[in-house]
């Protein structure tokens, strides 16, 4: 195909897309309603899944054991413990570092001078971390069996498991909503572009039976209206890329106010970080959506 | 150069076409006439290949064009001019680019389409009225945009159904005058019409047809059905 070819074809696309630039505009509009609902979906799961990622590396179960615990006993624990496929790491603190990070805290300091390093009240204990968050349940019960509480003194999971369920049960949910969300706008913009298609291929019934009869070139008659569909979805991305931008910017203060703290930088940060896979995962849906859709109508509506 | 062998066209029940068997040379002015319903628009759709015979070959310089297949189709449709009773413009395109469109749409060069328009507008007469939208002008001038983009290809052949059956009788003459016109320029022209005067005074080949069947085939007849 000449360049020559190629611009009049090009035009030919952009011509009809102004030509009915009502239902332009309204297959425009739906696919960027669309793009910007995953695009809301995808980053939301990816800020919480990464918020996730830090609580999770930071939960851990601590069993703390009573002084009268022998060394052995605690070793051999810490092998079971270790042996569990659901577990990343198992750490063994000893007296001496329990006040070394005692030390540490700021609420420590004022009575950590006060403790005999030699008549430390500090207990012993194991941390124990885990591959995935969910596991963490079957761990404590693990931890938690009538065989170990001689030596067990407490188990510190306890207090956060609520928090750590329920960060967990937002996140499934929320995949699932922004599948489910996401699912319903594309067949929805694709029931729309469709028809848009249709009927602009039925508007310019004339035109391509006269193309037809004057031996127009294949390309002529089909490419138009795949550039229309390609139009929808670049000009569908450009809009909803300038909305998210433009959301982030009235919810940060928002967040910054509710939060009591300053998210201005992750905010802007993350965005940045993201904004080519966010960029790109929408131009690569709005085109697909777009194209195929004038694909499908074409053969359905363009026989020879 | 072109020769019409066993051609049966069968619509559901109807048989539009029965058993024709024809042969056209170099250079022919051919007039098809017969009552309404005859088949005189199937044939033609045999010949611009936008229907196919049920059975029976269309052989155009000795190929057979219902086996044509879907990529080749333009390609033939650029040897054969089709001109049709509602003209076919396009509205909101002036007479130029009417014309200019034919060959823009079948990769033709810049030069080609300045070259080109220009002289069939003025072989048509319209030349003058070039930069007018279709709706700014009368019957029979439309009528020529339309055979001045039939023939921007230069066509070996000139198909026309009906050409004059919107226009009154002294623009269809002028029409039949121009086609008479392009086929003393060596372009087969084959057309089909209800108009008893005109077949009667261009004295050329006349086939009648009736029923879907050919029922005569005369050199220099007249109208009668
Ligand atoms: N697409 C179609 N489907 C079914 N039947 C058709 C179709 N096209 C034509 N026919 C039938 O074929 C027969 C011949 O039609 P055709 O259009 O060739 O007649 P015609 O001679 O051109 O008539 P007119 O002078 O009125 O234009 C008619 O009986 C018509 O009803
Ligand atoms: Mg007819």
């Amino acid at each position: 195909m000449s360049w020559k070819t190629f611009t009049r074809i090009f035009k030919l696309g952009i011509t009809n897309f102004w030509r009915n630039r009502w239902l332009s505009l309204a297959a425009t509009l739906v696919m960027t309603l669309t793009l910007l609902i995953i695009s809301i979906f995808a980053m939301m799961t990816l800020v919480i899944s990464k918020t996730t990622d830090s609580i999770r590396d930071k939960m851990d179960i601590t069993v703390y054991f009573n002084d009268s615990a022998t060394v052995d006993q605690i070793v051999s624990f810490q092998h079971q413990i270790a042996a569990r496929t659901d577990v990343k790491e198992v750490r063994y603190i000893s007296k001496e570092e329990a006040l070394v990070s005692f030390k540490n805290q700021q609420a420590g300091k004022k009575v950590a001078d006060l403790i005999d390093p030699n008549e430390n009240p500090l207990p012993r204990s194991l941390e124990v971390k885990a591959n995935q968050a969910e596991s963490l349940d079957q761990i404590a019960t693990f931890l938690g069996q009538e065989t170990f509480t001689p030596m067990v003194h407490v188990i510190s999971y306890q207090e956060n498991r609520v928090v750590i369920n329920r960060l967990i049960g937002f996140t499934t949910f929320l995949k699932k909503v922004g599948w489910l969300f996401s699912g319903v706008f594309v067949l929805i913009s694709i029931l729309v572009i469709l028809n848009t298609i249709r009927l602009t291929i039925l508007t310019r019934k004339n035109e391509i039976e006269i193309m037809r009869l004057v031996g127009a070139n294949d390309n002529f008659i089909k490419v138009p209206f795949i550039i229309e569909g390609l139009l929808y979805g670049i000009i569908a991305t450009i809009i909803s890329t300038m909305f998210l931008k433009i959301g982030m910017q009235i919810i940060t203060p928002m967040m910054n106010q509710y939060l009591g703290m300053d998210f201005s930088n992750q905010m802007t940060n993350f965005f940045s970080g993201n904004f080519l896979s966010i960029f790109g995962m929408e131009i690569l849906v709005g085109i697909a959506i777009g194209i195929g859709c004038s694909l499908i109508s074409i053969r359905k509506y363009l026989k020879v | 150069m072109i020769e019409i062998a066993g051609a049966t066209k069968q619509y559901n029940t109807v048989k539009a076409l029965d058993n024709i068997n024809l042969k056209i040379a170099r250079g022919e002015f051919v007039s098809i006439v017969g009552p309404s319903g005859a088949g005189k628009s199937t044939l033609i759709k045999m010949l611009t290949c936008e229907e196919k015979p049920t059975t029976g070959k269309i052989l155009i310089a000795d190929r057979n064009i219902a086996k044509l297949k879907s990529e080749e189709l333009p390609y033939y449709r650029r040897k054969v001019g089709v001109v049709f009773q509602d003209f076919k413009l396009l509205p909101q395109k002036t007479v130029y680019e009417n014309v200019a469109f034919a060959l823009e749409v079948c990769d033709a060069t810049d030069e080609e389409i300045k070259d080109r328009v220009p002289k069939i507008l003025d072989l048509v007469g319209m030349l003058k009225k070039k930069d007018n939208l279709p709706t700014e002008l009368s019957g029979g001038e439309r009528q020529r945009v339309s055979i001045a983009r039939a023939l921007v290809h230069s066509p070996k052949i000139l198909i026309a159904d009906e050409p004059t059956g919107n226009l009154d009788p002294i623009n269809s003459w002028e029409i039949i005058d121009l086609l008479l016109r392009i086929n003393r320029q060596g372009t087969v022209v084959i057309l089909a019409t209800h108009n008893k005067e005109i077949v009667d005074r261009i004295k050329k080949r006349v086939l009648l047809m009736k029923g879907g069947k050919l029922i005569s085939d005369r050199i220099k007849a007249g109208y009668c059905i």
